[in-house]
């Protein structure tokens, strides 16, 4: 396999609180190939958007890294300085934040954040600035006039587009999407992401999307991780996971979303709400909503085994995993 | 009555909210300017009893602009609205206001919003209770938020908490609790779960559909996804741009959609078993209506527009047991088809 582009080598992030250290990121690893889409998934407060503030190196305090590597290209990001990483920012590796409908500057057009970003990395020719703005935009598939706007003047959907826009201004080899689409409606939702995905394919850079809703990025992404609780509890194939999922989270992850064709069935849904990550529960985290939990799960944690070409945080897979290794 | 129309598409007997020719206009600009944006015009809707009617449609649509009609947030500029065969402009004392705010209780969409943060929930539901049912006594008021409580799938102790102890799903749960303190006929929820995690949605949609059998109150269930429509609704209608394009059973119209409209917003619906070919690579938006001349408001993203489709506005009208507001589709249904709609709708 050729040198991943990416490479996250058992990151831990904390939370320094005056009375407890909260994990939320606790020894993730995984890795992002050229040119590859990655679909992060988990329920609110599983640290799915901590883990990306980590990569992007945006933590601030009280979050801070306390173990791990992210090697980008080659660099320890995690030992960069500052300036080392204000120069790689936009150019190398961009971020489209969750809220991007307000992440843009009311009082300034469009076209004026696009030239700040541009002039703040080198280039600074009235005629390039121009250009490379106009050209951007319409990749996204909004009219360069639309550089005039101010942001209260774009739909949702728009605002969201042009934030795409902003990322791809120096065709960076990494786009990081925390939730990009979660404020939208589905039709817009639908359209982004169809638009992110032929983007992707055509200018060839690699994508980790994070997303609360599996079925958003169930159609885009090569390889999937489901997160809980600050761990990864299954990283598989797009496909894998979804022809068979193995962890039980996932499965309830799949089964939360209704249909629109098929028999009418009740959604289960996942009972109960995501471990307080101050006091995980003891023993596999998932166990006080698992519809599979075993006597040992309470007690026992278990590792993320590698069975059938996946990686998963399961005791039911605890043994095949021991056969097969 | 223009307001034929509306109730041909809903289940015969008398319907408990009856809405017809409701319109509204915002003028934008200055207090004499000519501009006006049509949020909702000639909308026709009847809820019944025990019913749960989904209205659907994207952002800036207006759907969000009907609830806040029947809610009497706003007035409407034209149509008239009746609860009970009451109508609501006739509404005026403090009294009069006070039952219609029993009978009819709101749910917003943003359970992080919705509550003061320096009060207990149970404020809330308290305060309701005092207000509405004047009736009971101190003690008999904590036995009705228990109640209520219970009756969302919260515990009793819940009421204690402060709403930044609870998570979003628990929230919205006390949002419903806060509407059914009041013994409501008919809650107007918009957009109750677009904020919630999906894992957490189901449960909030479970539980809409619980209130129904066990309270037996009304839902007016807004929304921009046409799945969890389906999964509760008995009836959905669908808006675009102010107008109604399409209203019938739920199944039938999920189903068998026959506007163009209703077609895309299926088509957006994620089935993550389908591959990437039958996505509708649409990207319009419904057009902001500003003093709109004839013409259907769809036609600009409509793959089947033909010329009277700019010429005269369509109306709703029956085809089957559904109303379809569309030229191409009632003149000709088989035109406008649905199994080739997934794939129709895709730019080729």
């Amino acid at each position: 396999m050729a040198e991943p582009l990416l490479e996250v080598s058992d990151l831990t992030v904390d939370y320094l609180a005056d009375r407890a250290t909260v994990r939320a990121v606790n020894h993730v690893s995984f890795s992002v190939q050229p040119g590859e889409f990655l679909g992060i998934v988990g329920e609110s407060g599983c640290g799915k958007s901590t883990l990306l503030f980590a990569v992007a190196q945006l933590l601030s305090p009280p979050g801070e890294i306390s173990g791990g590597k992210v090697t980008f290209r080659g660099s320890d990001m995690v030992r960069l300085a500052a300036d080392a990483l204000r120069h790689m920012r936009w150019r190398d590796y961009s971020v489209v934040m969750q809220s991007a409908m307000n992440a843009l500057n009311p009082m300034k057009s469009i076209g004026a954040q696009f030239k700040d970003t541009l002039q703040a990395h080198g280039r600074s020719s009235a005629q390039e600035v121009r250009e490379r703005s106009a050209e951007v935009l319409s990749l996204v598939g909004i009219d360069a006039a639309h550089l005039q706007s101010y942001p209260h003047q774009l739909s949702g959907g728009m605002r969201q587009r042009s934030m795409i826009a902003m990322a791809l201004l120096f065709t960076p080899q990494l786009v990081i999407m925390d939730e990009p689409t979660s404020a939208l409606d589905v039709v817009a939702q639908q359209s982004l992401m169809s638009k992110v995905k032929d983007l992707q394919q055509s200018l060839g850079f690699a994508v980790i999307f994070v997303t609360h809703d599996m079925s958003v990025v169930s159609r885009y992404s090569d390889r999937m991780i489901v997160m809980y609780a600050g761990q990864i509890a299954e990283a598989a194939g797009t496909d894998a996971i979804f022809e068979r999922p193995l962890h039980p989270y996932s499965r309830g992850l799949m089964d939360a979303f209704p249909s629109i064709r098929g028999p009418r069935r009740r959604l289960g849904g996942i009972p109960g709400s995501p471990p307080n990550l101050a006091r995980p529960p003891t023993g596999c985290r998932f166990h006080p909503r698992c519809p599979e939990v075993m006597a040992t799960c309470p007690t026992t944690e278990p590792e993320l085994y590698n069975v059938r070409g996946a990686r998963v945080r399961c005791l039911l897979y605890a043994e095949e995993a021991d056969h097969a290794g | 009555m223009a307001g034929q129309a509306g109730n041909s598409a809903a289940p015969a007997g008398e319907a408990l909210l009856r809405a017809t020719n409701l319109t509204r206009h915002f003028r934008l600009g200055g207090m004499f300017s000519k501009r006006m944006l049509h949020a909702v015009d000639d909308f026709d809707l009847a809820i019944q009893e025990r019913e749960i009617v989904a209205l659907v449609g994207e952002s800036g649509s207006g759907k969000s602009t009907v609830a806040r009609l029947l809610a009497r947030v706003y007035s409407p500029t034209r149509g008239e609205i009746y609860f009970r065969d009451r109508a609501l402009k006739s509404l005026r004392s403090r009294k009069d206001m006070l039952w219609y705010r029993g009978e009819v209780a709101m749910v917003f969409q943003d359970p992080y919003g919705a509550f003061n943060p320096v009060f207990r929930v149970s404020h809330g539901v308290m305060r309701s209770l005092v207000l509405h049912r004047p009736e009971l006594d101190r003690h008999q008021r904590r036995e009705e938020a228990k109640r209520v409580f219970e009756s969302v799938g919260l515990s009793t102790e819940m009421l204690k908490k402060f709403p930044h102890e609870m998570s979003g799903g628990e929230r919205q749960r006390v949002g419903f609790a806060q509407a059914l303190a009041v013994r409501p006929k008919l809650i107007l929820a918009d957009e109750p779960v677009s904020m919630l995690d999906v894992s957490i949605r189901a449960g909030v949609l479970n539980m809409m559909a619980n209130l129904r059998e066990q309270e037996g109150v009304s839902i007016l269930y807004i929304t921009h996804d046409i799945a969890s429509a389906r999964y509760v609704a008995d009836r959905v209608v669908v808006m675009y741009a102010g107008h109604l394009v399409e209203t019938g059973a739920t199944e039938d119209v999920l189903q068998e959609p026959k506007h163009p409209y209703t077609q895309l917003l299926l088509s957006a619906v994620a089935d993550p078993r389908e591959k990437l070919a039958s996505i509708a690579a649409d990207s319009g938006e419904p057009p902001k209506v500003i003093n709109p001349s004839e013409g259907c408001r769809f036609r600009w993203r409509c793959p089947y527009a033909i010329e009277k489709c700019a010429d005269v506005t369509p109306r709703p009208e029956p085809l089957g047991s559904r109303l379809v507001a569309c030229h191409v589709a009632v003149a000709n249904p088989d035109r406008v088809t649905n199994s080739a709609g997934r794939t129709s709708m895709t730019k080729s």
